[in-house]
């Protein structure tokens, strides 16, 4: 066990102040979300994968509770709690501690207990503008503690969701890739299958079932599947009701009659996902692609070169920006911009600062709908690493 | 004093019986100590091998932990309790008892999912409807969580499950289970099926050594002898 939580404790407090006093200038109210937190609420919104790295445990009366391994979920709840309608426009900030577990053979920089300091805005509803409040009031928040020396790195999600809204394809599939994104082998792997053998979801279900069902009358399918398992001595029952069972039977039945996704459709999507570029080339080569293809995402192109105006009408520095479709691979609440600060001494695998647009993280935390958030998150050790190896 | 070998071998049931008759079929005699408090035992003619009996469930930690050179447990509570478990540590011998495989069971009635691709399109479904995620109970949070993500399987919760865990659909506590069967009875009788590819872990007893224990070359050959002898007991029917 260590003794100390945080080394240089000192300075690390001296920058979340300066970090926390630039956030305050832009309007943000400073909270201070709780370090123990329900586990389910971090488990419902980010899903299982979050339990291998978080510490979770059991309190005297059995309820799950985990230390915080992130802060803009806890944040969300604050602003829930202020505005139970989730329709004001709020901006927060906050500066602490986050705790991940850390394996055994973890680099001895991975740290289990690292400190944030954050900005989040809710319910702006000028999407492009709230994008550039954050990332300028970031820069501005690293600048105040000394840091120059830094470059942007972002993505879209929004251009994906515009990318695959755009080809003729079911929605099913649409839903699954979009869905798929975050984890890069199944996205390929499922982009495979579409293409190779879409009928592969109905492999083994009873063909004379299958040929009875048909998408355009679930509720005589719905007989049919009871029918059948009826007829088959199979017991209905769990939480998952007929109407739902017939429904993953009529996607098989549907995908069995859908051709294959052409090729040149997944070849554009994977083309999207590999480019990389300094934001204006990467838009441009996009643009080619989409015109090529004949896949009409003016709107979205429209918006993202709508945001890259605003973010060098800020006075961000987009000479040495980057862009890339497949970046942001992170946390799968994002669905829109999502962005990194990163320093040359520390490089891109561990950015000083990073963040995106969340919008359908409210309703998941107990919202009573989507709203319109974005915020960001200062890594503060690592900006004192970056700090130090630049001055020296 | 010279460093003894540390074995831990299970403590009561089926499990201590068969690992006693194996040791006793490579001619290796355990013997309990005489005080009934003490866990502790030895092998008729070596010495340099203390065994511990220990509850099955703990042997794995205290591989994990290096507190043991050896243990005799399951390779999916083995594997259940570590991550990187190849990492820490090593599966010397199968012991051919305690079979047992980790499956991924649904209810019978679920016609439209047949493998481990199905359960996504399911789960993403099952948590606009239900609005909540699918639930699945089993005490092998760590296979789950890792099976599960190498399927691309992401829209779910663990429900954790320490016994009659087939009993938990049937129940509305969870919506699916993972767990070890052999013969797939009890989960027919609980209307559940096993998914095509859902055997995430054929098991077995093994003799596993762990990488974290403090290693001597003497005990490094004392624990491969001992491998070497119950291997080969193994061969001969």
């Amino acid at each position: 066990m260590t003794p100390e939580s945080t080394q240089h404790f000192d300075v690390i407090e001296d920058y979340n102040q300066r970090l926390t006093a630039v956030f305050r200038g832009a309007g943000a109210e400073l909270v201070a979300p709780s370090i123990i937190q329900p586990a389910g609420l971090f488990l419902d919104v980010v899903g299982e994968s979050l339990r291998g790295r978080t510490y979770v445990f059991t309190d005297p009366e059995g309820h799950e509770l985990c230390l915080r391994p992130d802060l803009t979920v806890p944040v969300c709840r604050i602003y829930l709690d202020r505005d139970p309608t989730g329709r004001s426009a709020q901006r927060f900030c906050y500066s602490g501690p986050i705790f991940r577990y850390q394996p055994q053979d973890a680099p001895k920089a991975n740290a289990r207990e690292t400190r944030q300091a954050g900005y989040e805005v809710f319910g702006v509803a000028n999407r492009a503008e709230a994008d550039v409040d954050v990332v300028a009031t970031t820069v501005a928040a690293l600048r105040h503690t000394g840091l120059s020396d830094f470059t942007l790195h972002m993505g879209d999600l929004g251009l994906l969701h515009a990318i695959l809204d755009a080809q003729a394809m079911p929605a099913r599939w649409r839903q699954r890739l979009a869905h798929q994104f975050w984890r890069p082998d199944a996205f390929h792997n499922e982009l495979k299958r579409l293409v190779s053998w879409p009928a592969a979801s109905a492999e083994g279900i009873d063909p004379a079932l299958l040929a009875q069902l048909d998408p355009t009358k679930p509720d005589e399918a719905e007989t049919h599947v009871a029918d059948f398992l009826a007829h088959k001595s199979i017991d209905l029952f769990g939480t998952r009701e007929l109407s739902e069972i017939t429904a993953g039977l009529l996607d098989a039945a549907a995908d069995t009659k859908s051709g294959p996704l052409p090729k040149a459709r997944a070849d554009l999507i994977e083309s999207y996902v590999a480019i990389a570029g300094t934001p204006a080339q990467a838009i441009d080569t996009l643009e080619k692609l989409a015109a090529q293809h004949r896949c009409d995402i003016s709107g979205a192109i429209a918006q993202y070169r709508a945001r890259l105006a605003l973010l060098g009408s800020a006075g961000v520095d987009l000479s040495a920006a980057r862009f890339s479709g497949g970046f942001g691979r992170r946390f799968e609440y994002y669905t829109g911009f999502v962005f990194d600060l990163v320093s040359p001494v520390l490089g891109d695998k561990s950015p000083v600062a990073g963040g995106g647009r969340y919008d359908s993280l409210l309703a998941a935390v107990g919202g009573p709908a989507d709203v319109p958030a974005v915020g960001a998150s200062v890594y503060t050790e690592r900006l004192r690493a970056a700090l130090v190896g630049a001055a020296s | 004093m010279t460093d003894r070998l540390l074995l831990a071998v299970p403590s009561k049931g089926r499990l201590m019986d068969r690992c006693l008759e194996t040791f006793a079929a490579t001619g290796l005699t355990i013997n309990k100590s005489a005080s009934a408090r003490d866990y502790r035992g030895t092998i008729a003619g070596r010495p340099e091998i203390e065994v511990h009996f220990v509850s099955s469930s703990e042997i794995a930690d205290r591989l994990r932990r290096g507190v043991v050179h050896l243990g005799i447990t399951g390779e999916d509570l083995m594997r259940e309790a570590t991550d990187d478990a190849d990492a820490r540590v090593r599966f010397l011998a199968k012991l051919g008892f305690g079979h047992a495989d980790v499956v991924v069971a649904v209810p019978a009635c679920w016609l439209d999912v047949r493998t481990l691709a199905d359960l996504e399109p399911m789960a993403m479904r099952f948590r606009s409807r239900h609005g909540h995620r699918v639930r699945v109970a089993t005490k092998y949070l760590n296979l789950t969580r890792h099976h599960f993500a190498r399927a691309g399987v992401a829209s779910y919760r663990i429900v954790e499950s320490h016994g009659a865990t087939e009993g938990t659909p049937a129940s509305g506590l969870a919506e699916l289970i993972v767990d070890i069967t052999t013969t797939g009875e009890t989960l027919r009788a609980n209307g559940l099926k096993v998914l095509d590819d859902g055997v995430l872990l054929k098991s077995e007893a093994n003799l596993i050594a762990s990488n974290d224990a403090r290693w001597t070359p003497s005990l490094d050959a004392a624990a491969r002898d001992l491998a070497l002898a119950l291997a080969r007991a193994m061969q001969s029917p």
